[in-house]
Formats: structure tokens, sequence, C-alpha cells
């Protein structure tokens, strides 16, 4: 089993950062083009399970990676423009999960699947914060529009999609990852 | 599923630019905007934003949607909140009662407390929203080209030479490079499933409910990602990667006109902080305007 040191930046975070950002930018791509179900201004992004999962797998500097180049790549596969402070939000968003890689053992068990929903809406707090404030000056919309209109709905709709699915991806990731003795 | 770039090569001004030119100059742009609240001040920014936006000759039903879409969003938003509220912008324009009202009518009164909500237009507010659409529109029209004219195999090479470093701007070369396979992947998966009786384009029951049955297209797909990840860790550790620095396939070089674009957007910077230090460039309003009422 390899050294779990959390901050460590070798070929497998370099690939699996890759790997989590092509699939972040695909499944963002794809649910605009397979209707999802939304509430009221919540849309739901189910691609944000996966780039915190990659995060609470991998560590942060693969969850940092997926979020900053996934959006952006995101962005050039939905030719919407390119919005860097999206992408840092997102960055932020796949970090913080990352900060929790070294507290989880089993990746089935109540215990590591609470520490992963639990540093992953930490960092949805964060990263969407990060995003929706500097709109401010990006967008020049006014902070209870920032928090109002873009943070809560940006919050809650991820939140719903991790607690949902993040745990589903934990569990089949213990399977595989037992499966080739990690 | 096919995943397709919106880039496609074209003989452009825009696209003859070292990328690394363009980032640069997207980031002068977004400086020097950020100086100003004066429509006159912004006006001539939104103009370079139009003239390289036409220059990079892009086809109208390639970029329909996302017109579409900035539209709406910088109109009911941006535009609606600035004219009705008159936030986000400076406090003149938040705490203005004393100019010229141009519409006003009580929306909504609740019964029994009495209290109401009156929509005041002023002058001051109209002008700070044509400030605040031009001031978006600047922004957006400088960000909505960039995926139809940037090729998706520079990004890497663009942000290492810009100094990124080695590990990380490769990881962004490797992601662009996994979308193909990984948009095939997902269409098998797809496919396999509907061969099962999954119908993905028909979910039913609650959002929970209707999330939870996402998983059988999310799940495969990461799965098989992440055990062929792999085989692409042990194939480059074999081949001993970042043990030194790499080498790039493709090597940018600035020519003259990069050189000189990259000028002109420092340029426009330094100008537009000197321009804001020296009291230039905050919030106007046509005296004409003022004196109207």
């Amino acid at each position: 089993m390899e050294e779990k040191g959390i901050w460590k930046f070798g070929t497998r975070e370099v690939v699996y950062g890759a790997i989590g950002a092509a699939l972040y930018g695909v499944l963002a791509w794809v649910t605009n083009v397979v209707p999802l179900p939304a509430a009221g201004n919540i849309s739901f992004r189910p691609a944000v399970a996966v780039l915190v999962f990659f995060g609470v797998a991998y560590g942060p500097w693969v969850g940092l990676l997926a979020g900053l180049i996934g959006n952006t790549l995101g962005d050039a596969l939905t030719g919407w423009g390119l919005y860097w402070n999206w992408s840092v939000g997102n960055g932020l968003m796949g970090l913080i999960p990352g900060l929790a890689v070294a507290m989880i053992q089993d990746y089935r068990s109540r215990r590591g699947i609470t520490i992963g929903i639990g540093f992953s809406a930490l960092g949805i707090a964060v990263g969407m914060l990060f995003a929706s404030l500097s709109e401010i000056f990006v967008g020049g919309i006014d902070l209870s529009t920032a928090l109002v209109g873009y943070f809560t709905p940006a919050f809650i709709g991820n939140l719903v999609v991790v607690i949902v699915l993040l745990p589903i991806l934990m569990v089949a990731y213990q399977a595989v990852a037992a499966g080739r003795s990690r | 599923m096919l995943v397709t770039w919106k880039y496609r090569p074209r003989d452009t001004f825009v696209q003859r630019l070292d990328p690394r030119a363009r980032l640069i100059f997207l980031a002068c742009m977004i400086l020097a905007v950020f100086q100003f609240w004066d429509i006159r001040f912004l006006l001539p920014f939104f103009v370079i934003s139009l003239t390289l936006y036409f220059l990079a000759r892009i086809e109208w039903h390639d970029v329909r949607r996302a017109w579409i879409f900035i539209l709406l969003f910088v109109t009911f938003i941006v535009g609606l909140n600035a004219l009705l509220s008159g936030r986000g912008g400076p406090l003149e324009v938040l705490q203005d009662v004393s100019s010229r009202v141009i519409f006003q009518a009580r929306i909504l009164t609740v019964p029994l407390v009495g209290w109401t909500w009156t929509v005041r237009i002023t002058v001051v507010k109209a002008v700070f929203a044509a400030t605040q659409l031009v001031r978006i529109l600047t922004m957006a029209i400088l960000a909505i080209p960039i995926p139809y004219t940037f090729d998706p195999s520079r990004y890497g090479v663009a942000f290492r030479q810009l100094g990124l470093p080695d590990k990380a701007a490769y990881t962004m070369d490797l992601a662009f490079r996994f979308v193909p396979t990984l948009g095939r992947d997902f269409g098998i998966t797809l496919d396999a499933q509907r061969a099962r009786g999954y119908e993905v384009d028909r979910l039913k029951g609650g959002i929970i409910s209707r999330l939870r049955r996402l998983a059988p297209l999310v799940v495969p797909v990461t799965m098989l990602a992440i055990v062929g990840g792999e085989d692409v860790v042990d194939a480059m550790d074999l081949r001993a990667f970042g043990t030194r620095p790499r080498t790039w396939t493709v090597r940018l070089e600035y020519d003259t006109k990069d050189r000189l674009f990259i000028a002109f957007g420092v340029l426009l910077v330094v100008v537009s902080v000197a321009l804001n230090i020296l009291g230039y460039g905050d919030f106007w309003v046509p005296s004409a305007l003022l004196a109207g009422g």
C-alpha cells in the first residue's frame, strides 16, 4: 500500500487529477444534454459528486486540479465562455474534501462516509462562497444577490447531489480498491 | 456519445495570436475595466472587446445559445437589479434619493401591516444600469470566444510557459486528451444500461430518487476510468515521468504581433490605474439628464 501523505504530488496525482477533471468536464457537459431534476432556481449537477469524490479518494491536489481544470474544460465543451472565478471556486470545492483523505481508512464504513460528506459540505460552502462573492467584482452584482441568487442555490443543489451520490461512489471505490489490493 | 470541442481552426487574427498573449491580454482587460464606473471610460473597452470578437469570425449558429444565455442573464439579473435597486455599484447610486424620477409605481401592499413595495426608477439608477450592462458585456464578449478559438491541445503548454509547474500543466494537457475516451466510455455505458431497460430520459420519482437513479451511469464510468488510470500511472512511471523537467512537443514563441498585443494590454492597465489614482472614472451621470427635472 502506498504512503498516504495528503500533499504528495506524484504521477498518480497527475493522472487522477486529469481523469477527475475530464470526468467532471464531460459529466457537466452531459448534464446539459440529459434532462435533470430541478426545483425552483436550484439546479443539480451530478458531476459535483464525482469532483468531491476524487478529492476524498486521492487528496487535495487531485481535488483542486480536477475542479480547476474540469470547470475550464466544461466551459470549453459547452461554449459558454471562460470564467476563471468559477474555476477557482470549483478547485476549492475539490481541494477541501481532499483534506479528509488521511482520515478515511474504509470508504464503506459509516465513519468514512460521514467524514467524506462533512468535508465535501465544507468544500462546497467555501468554493461556492468564493465564486459567488467574486462575482461582486467580476459581475458587478451586490452582496445579497451573490448570497441569495448565487451561493444559496449552488450550495443546496451541490450538497443534495453529494449526499445522494458520494456514498454510492465511495462504496463502489472501496470494492475497486480492494480488488486491486491498494 | 461523441464529445466534440467547440474549437475549430480558423485563419483569423485572433487565432494566429499566441495563446499566452491572449490570456495575458484578457487579464489586463479585466484589471483595467475594474478601475471605472464611468460609462464614457468603459465604452472604449467595450469597443475593443467587440472588435476582437468580430476579428475571431465565429459563426452565429455556434454561439447563438451562449449569447441568448448571456443576454438573458445580463438583462434580467444584472440590468434589472441595477435599475430597480441600484445595488452592486458605488454608494451614491444606492443612496440616491434626489435625482429625477423616471418611473414610480406601488407594486405591492401587504394587507393588515400596510407594508408597501414601491419601484422607483431614477435617472441615476437608469444610467447605472446602462453602465453595468456595458461593463458586464465587455467581460462576456471577451470570455465567449475563448472555447471557440483556443485550441484544446494548447491549454497545457500555454499555462506551462506562463509559469505553471510542469506537473500541473501536464495534468491540464492530459485532461483534455482524456475527454474523447471518457465520452466514448460514457456512450457505451449509456447504451449498455439502456439495453438492460434503464430509461435515463424518463427518470421518475422525487429529486433524491431521481438523483440516485443516475448512479448506474455515473458509477461505472467513474470506476472504469479509475481502473484504467492505474495503467496510465504505470506507463508514465516506467518512462520516469516527473524525475526531470519534461519537454513539450509544442513550443510557443512570441512574435512581433504577440508582443504588441501584450504591450497594448499592459498599457491599458497602466493608463487605467493612473486615471483612477488621479480621480477619473468615478460614476458619472450626464448633467443634462440630471438638470432635466
